[in-house]
């Protein structure tokens, strides 16, 4: 067993009092799954991925990672942020050697680096700085970072967000590449349900705040799966109707609570996609 | 030219107004007797040991006030406050602490590049972005190598621009320090120049001044703070 989330919750202190952010939820994670987190904006996702990670204590339960309790944030897991959160002050092959310094000696060290650089495709850009990246590209190096470490679980919270579509199918196809090499263990934040659908094993739902898993969808598609395939669409349709309800409600909380959507907007029959990969 | 030309005009004697040929003849008489060299060895001797003194202390006292959030509350405003004095208002209080010698000078020159060199690590600090501390714990950097690794070069661009005012505020305070009292240096000759009432000789003197602040200004300052923009990508 690699995660285990036992009646985790999350309170947040606020000017305005006590807000829940996540109710107490459990989640076993099994060693190389590929699990997706979706939900509406501030449903918990996030928070939980801190809670794995470390960055964050949880108000109640543990959470265990190889049997270990999880205090602090260490490099069994590590994080992938939107913004990739690279080092300007360093150059691409030292951001990914960042970790490793005080592991191994430089020869080593540069060696694996260039291993995973070589993975993401970047290996004539070693020297270049950050500054210098694309957004695509600083996403593989974030990407090749994180893999140099070899993490036990590898935790990416909406990598590909800021990315534009094209980029962003790119990188799916490169990423699930990379799983199917590797196995790593990957626990995926998105907002995008197609992303989730065609990269996980198994896509958990969020309900608003305060959040905790709706439903649990099983991915039986065989990889690698493309984002247009009917099989991805059917799966994200099932998935989008769940969403629905907990967007609207979370529309209703931000706009005035007597304002409702008008179904014939939004509540589309599911044989429509209505931007379903939004 | 246009000063040469105002020679000529003869607007003021030359005993106020010397020629630029006059202040070349001081320069090079200057530098003939020797007087020119040392003065200079010593004040270059004086800037460097404590401009070196106020590098290293402004720094830790930035990384300090910036990472601990009590520090920031009690030394942090009293820092700002400090900022506006002139450092040379120091110079009695240095007197009465330390004498008439060399370590009441360097307290003088100290003071003057601390705290702009503090309070630019200080904010190059508070605006790190919390991303980068956040991606460098979850790949287990702690302690102290997240202050060397990640804290320190994150902020340097700021503590650069820090570096460079502070040398500039060190090499004023330096001058107005030997100015008013202390033996040698180049302060101490244009002070000579206005008791021999040698016009050529303070405006030589000057000169020198101003080409040595600029000196490192151009030659160390510029090019480092250039070289650190241009690798951060600010610069294009």
């Amino acid at each position: 067993m690699e995660i285990s989330i036992r009646q985790a919750a999350k309170e947040f202190e606020t000017r305005q009092g006590k807000l829940q952010a996540l109710q107490e939820t459990s989640l076993e994670i099994k060693s190389g799954e590929f699990v997706c987190f979706v939900g509406p904006s501030g449903c918990g996702k996030t928070t939980l991925l801190n809670l794995v990670a470390g960055l964050e204590p949880p108000t109640h339960g543990e959470i265990r990672s190889n049997g270990d309790k999880v205090t602090a944030p260490g490099s069994d897991r590590v994080v992938i942020f939107q913004e990739a959160a690279l080092f300007p002050w360093l150059n691409v092959i030292q951001n990914i050697e960042f970790g490793l310094v005080r592991r191994m000696e430089s020869g080593k060290r540069r060696e694996i680096a260039r291993t995973f650089l070589n993975l993401v495709h970047l290996g004539r850009f070693e020297k270049s700085y950050v500054h210098e990246l694309s957004g695509g590209m600083k996403s593989r190096v974030a990407l090749a970072r994180a893999l140099a470490l070899n993490p036990s679980v590898l935790l990416m919270d909406e990598p590909f967000a800021a990315l534009d579509a094209q980029t962003r199918d790119l990188l799916h196809e490169e990423l699930q590449d990379i799983w199917q090499k590797t196995r790593q263990t990957v626990l995926f934040v998105t907002h995008n349900v197609r992303e989730a659908v065609r990269l996980g094993d198994r896509v958990l739902v969020f309900t608003a705040r305060p959040g905790r898993i709706k439903k649990e969808f099983r991915i039986d598609l065989p990889r690698p799966r493309d984002i247009n395939s009917s099989g991805v669409l059917s799966y994200a349709q099932q998935i989008q109707r769940e969403l629905r309800e907990e967007i609207e409600k979370v529309l209703r909380e931000e706009v005035d609570h007597e304002w409702t959507l008008k179904k014939t907007d939004f509540l589309r029959p599911a044989g429509i996609d209505l931007g379903s990969g939004i | 030219m246009i000063w040469e030309a105002v020679f000529r005009l003869k607007v003021w004697p030359p005993y106020l107004f010397p020629s630029p040929g006059d202040v070349f003849q001081a320069f090079i008489f200057g530098l003939r007797d020797g007087s020119f060299p040392i003065a200079l060895a010593v004040s270059l001797k004086r800037i460097l040991i404590g401009y070196s003194l106020s590098l290293f202390l402004g720094a830790s006292l930035g990384v300090l006030v910036g990472r601990f959030k009590f520090l920031d509350e009690t030394a942090g405003s009293l820092m700002l406050a400090l900022q506006v004095l002139p450092s040379i208002c120091w110079l009695p209080l240095a007197i009465l602490w330390f004498g008439l010698n060399e370590m009441a000078i360097q307290f003088v020159v100290v003071m003057g590049a601390l705290l702009s060199i503090a309070i630019a690590t200080d904010s190059g600090i508070k605006n790190i972005s919390p991303l980068y501390l956040r991606a460098a714990r979850t790949m287990g950097i702690e302690g102290l190598d997240l202050y060397i690794r990640v804290i320190f070069p994150a902020a340097l661009p700021s503590v650069v621009t820090g570096m460079k005012l502070g040398w500039s505020f060190a090499w004023r305070s330096l001058m107005a320090g030997e100015l008013l009292f202390v033996s040698l240096g180049l302060g101490q000759l244009l002070q000579t120049g206005r008791e021999l009432n040698d016009m050529a000789q303070v405006i030589a003197v000057m000169l020198v001044i101003v080409a040595v602040g600029l000196f490192f200004d151009q030659l160390v300052f510029a090019p480092l703070e250039r070289r650190v923009r241009r690798q951060w990508g600010l610069v294009i």
